[in-house]
């Protein structure tokens, strides 16, 4: 009896939804995820939380944040490089690891460029450049010419072997002619602690990590990344301005979905990423991350990924630096 | 005075209506996720995260660090009654706890379970108040060498911990410590034993490990025996410790209280450290160390003190420099960067009805806790009385839940799955797995430290005993190691030992 009520239930549910579908001929038709491969809390987490509701909205569907952690992100954007290709499983992460990847790892599970399809960035992040107060130097010529004085005596903290912030240090100094040792942690508010404490010396990371301790004084601001100086350090100068190379380095947040996904799916979803970005509570709650928005679209994403794939591949053969 | 002013600060903040609704439904929620094993803090706190958004920053907070505390509560009565850590830091609770419950004395263990939360939780308040600042300072003091040495005495105290025999014990500890190694090595970046599974890259998940170690292995082994589990039936006057209880139980839970504030200040040593340090502390000083694991009193008020008193010293971090201690105030964290505040070590001055609001809202929690959990001790004792063919598979199904909500990886299930084999084999030889688990959790930080102090003095190892705090931690292994070695306290061992 019970059964047989059951199975009229599901005849009349599934009838149902057949009545349903054709009337609905959006593109979206079952709820739409967007997978951070990072852990709960950090920058990519909490822009999808951000996200979320609004694309929710636009969409028409329920979308879910889901963290999946691991193996630097490559767990999380494996899952989305093998998802059905139909735009309702999104990545957001930092691209600058999926830029490394290739390098980074021999055996990598999936191919960035071709199981990943770009939808847009989201937002950029500037990085700071900082030292312990211990360090005799406030600018970046200082910091250069105290480097050149005592070789291997700074310590740069970062956070992780292969993470961007260990890339940059290693290009900096390749570039400067100085020779400073590479302290890895587990992750940049561990690094950021190493050098407030003077366990290491100097750090490079980003600005919603490293801010606050400047500000206080429990670090020295020596110089930040981005186009023009942070309104918080308006003594700071740019890497432009102290013609440091790699002056855009920084955290560059995007969206992206499964490799073959339809061109018009992606399209579609790049057309309500712009409007979210111009939103100003948006706008707002990013600015609070200690970033800029960046509208755009998803060619740019996918410039920035082929341009960035080769320059940092460069230094990562040079520095001979592995995760393997 | 200006303490005064912070106190009743924090208290004006705290005891806002809406704040203590807040309070509660964060107690409650924490209270009712401990219970279950499996389903930890730090899950349902990222959970959570996306509701609190629409909250003021003080009532998100003092929810969210209500449901830490309390899952400190709850994680003990399951570890008492079932002998299933509902947190890892309850892991301890039930060596003592669990017997106590066995001999029917389950409602005096629930008691002095929550006594000691209670007493360490408002002891941990006056610390954090009084003690913010200058705790933090020293906090900062420590580097990759200090870390080194503590970590060093951390496992002293593990093969001391374990109740059996050392070899046995050093065993597993060597066993923790080698599949502490799985993952990619953080100094040189280089991947060990991963066998190229991705899901092992980060090295083996603490959690499941625990969870099939500790929680499944024992179930296995509870099927071999028919069903002949004490149902406690007790009045509740029965519940209540007696005044001997209490007397026996006080000066651990005081000592409990002191190792958890110390050690919960310190970023990086987890849960799991100051409930065995605890136990391992009051093992250490007991009269008669082999009642302890046989149900001593004592072995339940150290490490619950020590486990609340640490949960709650871990904000100080947080809170006085926007440093986190652990996952859990990594997720704090991002609970404030939602609400617009940018941690760090301005928030104190910024912000400091926020900052002294939680501080207060913890002991107003913990009062809570202590009214909604004294009489609910029947209703948790209740839960003995439900058969096993219900408890257990509800039981399996919540760590399976638990488990792959930790990162959402199906791996982490599995490996859970196997680790409960591998418990129940434990369970069959008689080694006890506290101290594999205590290598698994130790060993690779104390890999990392250990070659970061060596990276950072260019390899010249007279750091560890030329830096005087590390000098003092080595000095006090070598004193333990002395103790153990001497030919009185080797008897004494064989003597508990042929008991």
């Amino acid at each position: 009896m019970t059964l047989r009520l059951f199975k009229a239930a599901v005849a009349a549910l599934a009838l149902g939804a057949a009545f349903a579908a054709p009337a609905s001929s959006q593109t979206f038709d079952r709820p739409v995820r967007i997978v951070v491969p990072f852990a709960p809390g950090g920058t990519s987490d909490i822009l999808a939380r951000l996200i979320a509701p609004k694309l929710q909205e636009a969409v028409g569907q329920p979308v879910v944040v889901e963290n999946k952690p691991g193996a630097a992100g490559n767990i999380g954007a494996d899952t989305v490089a093998k998802a059905k290709p139909d735009g309702h499983t999104l990545l957001l992460m930092d691209i600058g690891s999926l830029a490394v990847a290739p390098s980074l790892f021999p055996d990598l599970s999936y191919n960035v460029e071709n199981d990943l399809a770009p939808v847009g960035m989201v937002m950029f992040g500037p990085y700071v450049l900082a030292v312990n107060p211990s360090v005799p130097a406030k600018s970046v010529a200082e910091l250069v010419a105290y480097a050149k004085a005592n070789p291997g005596k700074l310590a740069v903290a970062n956070s992780g072997v292969g993470a961007l912030n260990h890339i940059t240090a290693v290009a900096l100094a390749r570039n400067l002619g100085i020779e400073w040792k590479n302290v890895p942690y587990k992750g940049g508010s561990a690094a950021s602690r190493a050098v407030v404490s003077g366990e290491s010396t100097v750090i490079i990371n980003g600005v919603t990590a490293t801010l606050p301790f400047v500000t206080s004084g429990q670090l020295v601001g020596i110089a930040v990344t981005g186009d023009k100086r942070l309104p918080a350090l308006p003594n700071v100068e740019t890497f432009k301005e102290a013609k440091l190379p790699l002056d855009d380095a920084g955290t560059w947040q995007a969206l992206l979905t499964s490799g073959k996904t339809p061109p018009e799916v992606v399209a579609k979803l790049n057309a309500e990423l712009q409007k979210i970005l111009a939103m100003p509570e948006i706008q707002e709650k990013i600015a609070e991350q200690g970033g800029m928005v960046r509208p755009g679209t998803a060619d740019a994403v996918k410039t920035w990924l082929s341009t960035n794939t080769k320059a940092w591949g460069e230094i990562i053969r040079a520095a001979d630096i592995k995760v393997n | 005075m200006e303490l005064f002013d912070n106190l009743l600060l924090g208290l004006s903040t705290a005891l806002q209506l809406n704040n203590l609704v807040y309070c509660l439904i964060g107690v409650v929620i924490g209270t009712a996720i401990g219970v279950l094993p499996g389903i930890g803090p730090i899950p349902t706190v990222a959970l959570l995260l996306p509701f609190t958004f629409g909250l003021e920053p003080a009532s998100s907070l003092i929810m969210l660090a209500g449901i830490f505390y309390g899952a400190q509560y709850g994680g003990s009565t399951t570890a008492i009654l079932v002998n299933v850590p509902g947190e890892t830091s309850s892991v301890v609770t039930c060596l003592d706890g669990h017997e106590m419950a066995k001999q029917g004395r389950a409602g005096p263990a629930l008691a002095i379970a929550a006594i000691s939360s209670f007493f360490a939780g408002t002891v941990a308040t006056v610390v954090i108040a009084v003690l913010s600042l200058p705790l933090a300072a020293l906090a900062l003091k420590f580097t990759a060498v200090e870390y080194f040495s503590l970590l060093v005495l951390g496992l002293f105290a593990a093969v001391i911990l374990a109740h059996g025999s050392v070899a046995k014990s050093l065993a597993m500890v060597l066993l923790g410590l080698m599949i502490g190694t799985v993952g990619i090595d953080v100094n040189s970046g280089v991947a060990r034993m991963t066998f190229g599974v991705p899901a092992l890259a980060d090295g083996l998940d603490f959690v499941p490990v625990a969870m099939g170690l500790f929680g499944l292995a024992e179930i296995m082994a509870n099927l071999e025996r028919p069903e002949t589990r004490q149902v406690v039936s007790q009045k509740l006057r029965d519940l209540v410790p007696s005044w001997a209880d209490l007397k026996a139980a006080f000066p651990a839970m005081l000592r409990g209280t002191f190792i958890g504030s110390a050690l919960g200040v310190l970023p990086g040593g987890g849960a799991a450290l100051p409930p065995f340090t605890a136990y391992a502390v009051e093992k250490k000083l007991a009269r008669d160390p082999s009642r302890f694991g046989k149900g001593a009193i004592e072995g339940v008020a150290g490490p619950e003190a020590a486990n609340n008193a640490g949960a709650q010293t871990s904000f100080i971090p947080l809170l006085t420099l926007g440093i986190p201690a652990n996952a859990l105030m990594a997720l704090m964290i991002g609970a404030l960067m939602m609400q617009g505040i940018q941690p760090g070590p301005q928030v104190m001055t910024e912000q400091p009805q926020l900052v002294w609001g939680v501080i207060a809202s913890m002991w107003t929690g913990n009062l809570m806790l202590l009214i909604i959990n004294l009489p609910l001790v029947g209703v948790w004792v209740s839960m003995l009385k439900i058969p096993y063919r219900l408890l257990f598979p509800a039981i399996v199904l919540f760590c399976c839940i638990g488990t792959y909500g930790i990162s959402n990886s199906v791996f982490n299930v599995w490996l859970m799955l196997g680790c409960a084999l591998v418990g129940y084999f434990f369970i069959k030889v008689g080694v006890e797995p506290a101290p594999l688990l205590l290598g698994l959790v130790l060993g690779p930080q104390l890999e990392e430290n250990f070659r970061r102090a060596m990276q950072l003095s260019d390899g010249d190892p007279s750091v560890f005993v030329t830096r005087p705090i590390s000098a003092l931690l080595l000095g006090i292994v070598v004193l333990l190691l002395a103790a153990l070695l001497s030919p009185a306290v080797l008897r004494k061992r064989k003597q508990a030992l042929s008991e």
